[in-house]
């Protein structure tokens, strides 16, 4: 009995030395270098203990990686397993794209990236043991992408079946039931991705990329590995089905055409905004003044415009993982000057709201207001829709807690569907010294609160000044200058071979 | 400039201008479209960045001007260019070419002037100062601080005190990234989480123009009132810095500037020399 239990206990030391010799975990001297750069580059958000208790973890979200829990999203291992040396530098590499995790590449050289890779790895002993050789999930190399009906009525089958629609949206705008309630492994609330936005996802976006996550799933939070329960054949197809939902590029614009239309803006029509553009203008926090915020719900805004010779309207469209439509919700109201993120987003105690800001006096030159809420040698003209209510209201803002009533007529329309906020707002082209010329670049900018994330008051998603172009009512037609030119160019053409044939059979002639 | 564009326009004129001399009796006319073509590429692709479309049709006129005079200062070879042109318009043999010519011409013509209504108009460009000349003084929590003799108070620790200066340093590195790696990123490019959304762009700090070629008490103006502090020629309603009086004591800022030329490896520049 004892000669088995030394045997066994022989055996298991041997097993578990060949694993060790076989764990990827880079010379001291690598891990040491690494050290040096991660005390400089990488501590102040992940902590120098590699834990994330750091200056930034408060702020932001999701929160740095706590690599001692050896939780890693990003990854070619099966589910629940640590991640390669070659999966942490990828990560490094290519960052996680909106979150603070940067992208390395191109700042730190391959070898300082390996060398973080065993530093991070020292974190947690796991990677020294018998599961630092982790099973690598093979992603098989991605046949072309077919957009054939069937083969996409096939994939979302695959997404109905696996309820990714219970998290991700009908159509994968994030807006999931059960969105609200998700929390990563550190009790956060964690957004679903919202799909359609390729760059936005976290573990890069190519179809390989995309196979690989719900494949292995992401470490940490809610999503889980499919790998047991898709079956092979169809797993491109839910890649395909998940391509077909996304757009790879936000191309974001800095001008809105406005489409000029003869007869009368009317919102209950369908068509309005049918022949209008689309800009799509990037969501920032307002982290510039008292109020900030630092993990905006929305990263986004589409926008069409139309108007008619009395009234401009806008079409303002985004994607919110729910519409808050209890409560109220105002630019004047305070918010807190210091503000970390919370843990509680809750729904109920504000609600979603959008504005327009404009100049209040059509700007002389390029000086406009302040972007924030205007100033008061510059005030704003706020287009408000608190979406609790049916209606939208001008205001006027001469900075921040600087903002009064003003009333300009604003008619508004407002709907939530399958994640997205649709609204409408139709204001005069003359209101006081803003006028809306045609041909005119109106300045403009955008603010959205979602209330989901308390936003309220100057907490809020904002954007820089862009512009909405005032496309003619009349387009002059450019076929008639173009038959002018080219008639102008024919005719002194043929008067000039005719002038030379002429005198060169004068000369014949003698 | 864009040398190897320029090297091959050059190596080609060359070529032609050798084979010309040598072997084949090369029409003038011809000569001079070869140059001229020559020159506007050069113009429009060889310079970096781009000449302006005006400034390029200005020199092609000139240099069309030129040629023409090169051409009619030697009558044989003026005669000749004429006699060519002549030709074509009147002998038989070139009669459907010329046929052609006649009919492209007011075609491209067309064309031009059809792209040219189409474009898509431009918003007005925003030209901005990036570094104004300061205020003389400015009034930071009630004092007033004179930014011509302003020294960062913590600058001599440095030597006098390593360790003290290591732990203001450390403050400016918490201010820093409480505060401020949003807009100026993590690694100081300017590339932060929300940069993209903001226009101006955050400063990049480990560019050479920005922290680099600034006094400390320059930077301790731009921190200390933000976009609202810049003059009208810096367009202060655009840009998204915040004015940080609103959050940080006169202590913190003073370490956050320390902290910049830490990290970035730069020095301020010395006070007492011009910006
Ligand atoms: C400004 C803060 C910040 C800095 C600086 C930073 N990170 Fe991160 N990092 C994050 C955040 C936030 C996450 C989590 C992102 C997520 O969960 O989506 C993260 C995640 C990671 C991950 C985990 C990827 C995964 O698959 O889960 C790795 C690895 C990583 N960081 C390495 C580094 C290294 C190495 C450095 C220094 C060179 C660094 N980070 C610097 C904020 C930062
Ligand atoms: C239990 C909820 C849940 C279900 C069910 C779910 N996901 Fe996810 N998924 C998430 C969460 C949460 C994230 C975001 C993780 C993050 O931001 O770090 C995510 C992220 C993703 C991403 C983006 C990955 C990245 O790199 O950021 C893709 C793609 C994805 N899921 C696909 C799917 C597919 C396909 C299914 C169904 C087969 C599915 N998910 C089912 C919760 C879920
Ligand atoms: C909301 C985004 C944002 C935040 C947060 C921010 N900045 Fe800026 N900062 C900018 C922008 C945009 C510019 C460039 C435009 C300008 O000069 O005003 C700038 C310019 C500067 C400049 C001037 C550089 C030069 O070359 O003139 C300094 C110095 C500076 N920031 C320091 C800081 C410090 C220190 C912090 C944190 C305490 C900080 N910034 C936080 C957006 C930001």
């Amino acid at each position: 009995m004892i000669r088995f239990i030394t045997l066994c206990t022989v055996l298991i030391w041997a097993a578990e030395a060949s694993a060790q010799q076989a764990n990827d975990l880079g010379t001291d001297e690598q891990r040491e270098a690494g050290k040096v750069l991660y005390d400089i580059k990488c501590a102040h958000c992940h902590g120098y203990s590699g834990d994330a208790i750091s200056v930034a973890t408060p702020f932001v979200r999701p929160t740095p990686r706590d690599f001692t829990s050896g939780n890693y999203k990003s990854r070619s291992t099966a589910s629940g397993e640590l991640p390669t040396t070659e999966d942490i530098r990828r990560s490094i590499r290519l960052g996680m794209p909106y979150t603070s995790m940067p992208a390395w590449e191109g700042i730190l050289s391959e070898a300082e990236i390996t060398n973080l890779a065993y530093y991070l790895k020292s974190f947690d002993a796991a990677f020294a043991g018998p599961y630092g050789n982790p099973t690598v999930v093979e992603v098989p190399p991605a046949p072309g992408y077919s957009d054939d009906p069937d083969h996409l009525a096939r994939g979302r089958a695959v997404f109905e079946a696996n309820q990714c629609a219970d998290c991700h949206g009908d159509n994968g705008r994030g807006n999931g039931l059960s969105a609200p309630d998700l929390e990563d492994e550190w009790g956060f609330h964690i957004r679903p991705a919202d799909m359609t936005k390729r760059w936005t996802y976290r573990a890069s976006s190519t179809r390989e990329d995309i196979y690989r996550t719900f494949m292995t799933g992401l470490n940490g939070t809610p999503m889980p590995s499919y790998q047991q329960s898709i079956e092979e054949a169809d797993r491109w197809a839910l890649v395909d089905y998940v391509w077909s939902l996304s757009r790879s590029t936000p191309d974001y614009g800095t001008v809105a055409t406005a489409i000029g239309q003869s007869q009368a803006l009317d919102l209950g029509d369908p068509l309005l905004f049918a022949d209008a553009p689309e800009a799509y203008f990037p969501i920032v926090g307002q982290v510039i003044e008292p109020g900030r915020e630092f993990n905006p719900g929305v990263n986004g805004i589409a926008v069409r415009a139309v108007f008619d010779t009395t009234h401009i309207a806008l079409q303002l469209r985004w994607h919110d993982m729910t519409a808050e439509t209890a409560s109220h919700n105002h630019p004047s109201l305070p918010a807190p000057l210091f503000n970390p993120a919370q843990a509680d987003t809750s729904a109920g105690d504000w609600s979603d709201a959008v504005a327009l800001l404009w100049p209040a006096a059509t700007p002389v030159g390029l000086e406009r207001p302040y972007f924030m809420f205007g100033d008061t040698k510059n005030p704003m003209s706020i287009w408000f829709a608190d979406l609790a209510t049916d209606s939208a209201a001008a205001l006027l803002g001469q900075g921040t807690g600087l903002i009064t009533e003003s009333d300009w007529p604003i008619e508004s329309t407002a709907g939530y569907e399958d994640g997205m906020w649709t609204i409408v707002m139709k204001g005069p082209r003359r209101m006081g010294e803003m006028t809306f010329e045609e041909r005119a670049f109106v300045p403009v900018s955008f603010s959205v609160w979602d209330g989901f994330n308390r936003e309220r008051g100057n907490k809020r998603g904002l954007s820089a000044w862009y512009h909405i172009y005032m496309e003619p009512i009349e387009q002059e037609s450019v076929l008639l200058p173009m038959a002018k030119w080219a008639l102008i160019v024919l005719l002194v053409e043929l008067a000039l071979v005719g002038l030379v044939r002429w005198r060169a059979g004068r000369r014949d002639e003698y | 400039m864009n040398l190897l564009v320029l090297l091959t326009i050059a190596a080609v004129l060359v070529v032609i201008q050798v084979g010309v001399t040598r072997w084949v009796n090369l029409n003038r006319l011809a000569w001079m479209a070869i140059w001229w073509a020559a020159l506007w590429a050069a113009f429009s692709y060889g310079i970096t960045p781009p000449l302006p479309q005006s400034i390029v049709v200005l020199f092609m006129a000139i240099i069309t001007i030129a040629l023409l005079a090169y051409l009619s200062a030697d009558s044989e070879e003026l005669a000749q260019a004429r006699q060519t042109l002549v030709s074509f318009m009147v002998e038989k043999r070139y009669q459907v070419a010329l046929i052609v010519v006649i009919l492209t011409l007011p075609l491209l013509v067309a064309l031009s002037v059809f792209s040219s209504l189409n474009q898509a108009p431009q918003p007005p460009a925003s030209g901005r100062t990036i570094h104004p000349v300061p205020p003389a003084s400015i009034s930071f929590e009630g004092n007033t601080i004179n930014l011509s003799t302003a020294n960062n108070p913590y600058r001599e620790l440095e030597h006098s005190d390593p360790e003290a200066f290591a732990a203001h340093v450390d403050n400016g590195r918490r201010v820093y990234f409480e505060n401020c790696f949003y807009c100026h990123g993590d690694n100081m490019e300017g590339a932060g989480q929300f940069a993209h959304g903001y226009d101006p762009l955050p400063a990049n700090f480990n560019d050479a123009t920005t922290i680099a070629m600034l006094q400390e008490s320059y930077l301790f103006w731009r921190i200390a009132k933000g976009a609202p502090g810049l003059p009208p020629e810096s367009t202060p309603w655009s840009s998204a810095m915040p004015a940080w009086e609103n959050f940080l004591t006169e202590e913190e800022i003073w370490d956050v500037i320390l902290f910049l030329y830490e990290f970035t490896g730069f020095e301020p520049r010395a006070q007492g020399m011009p910006h």
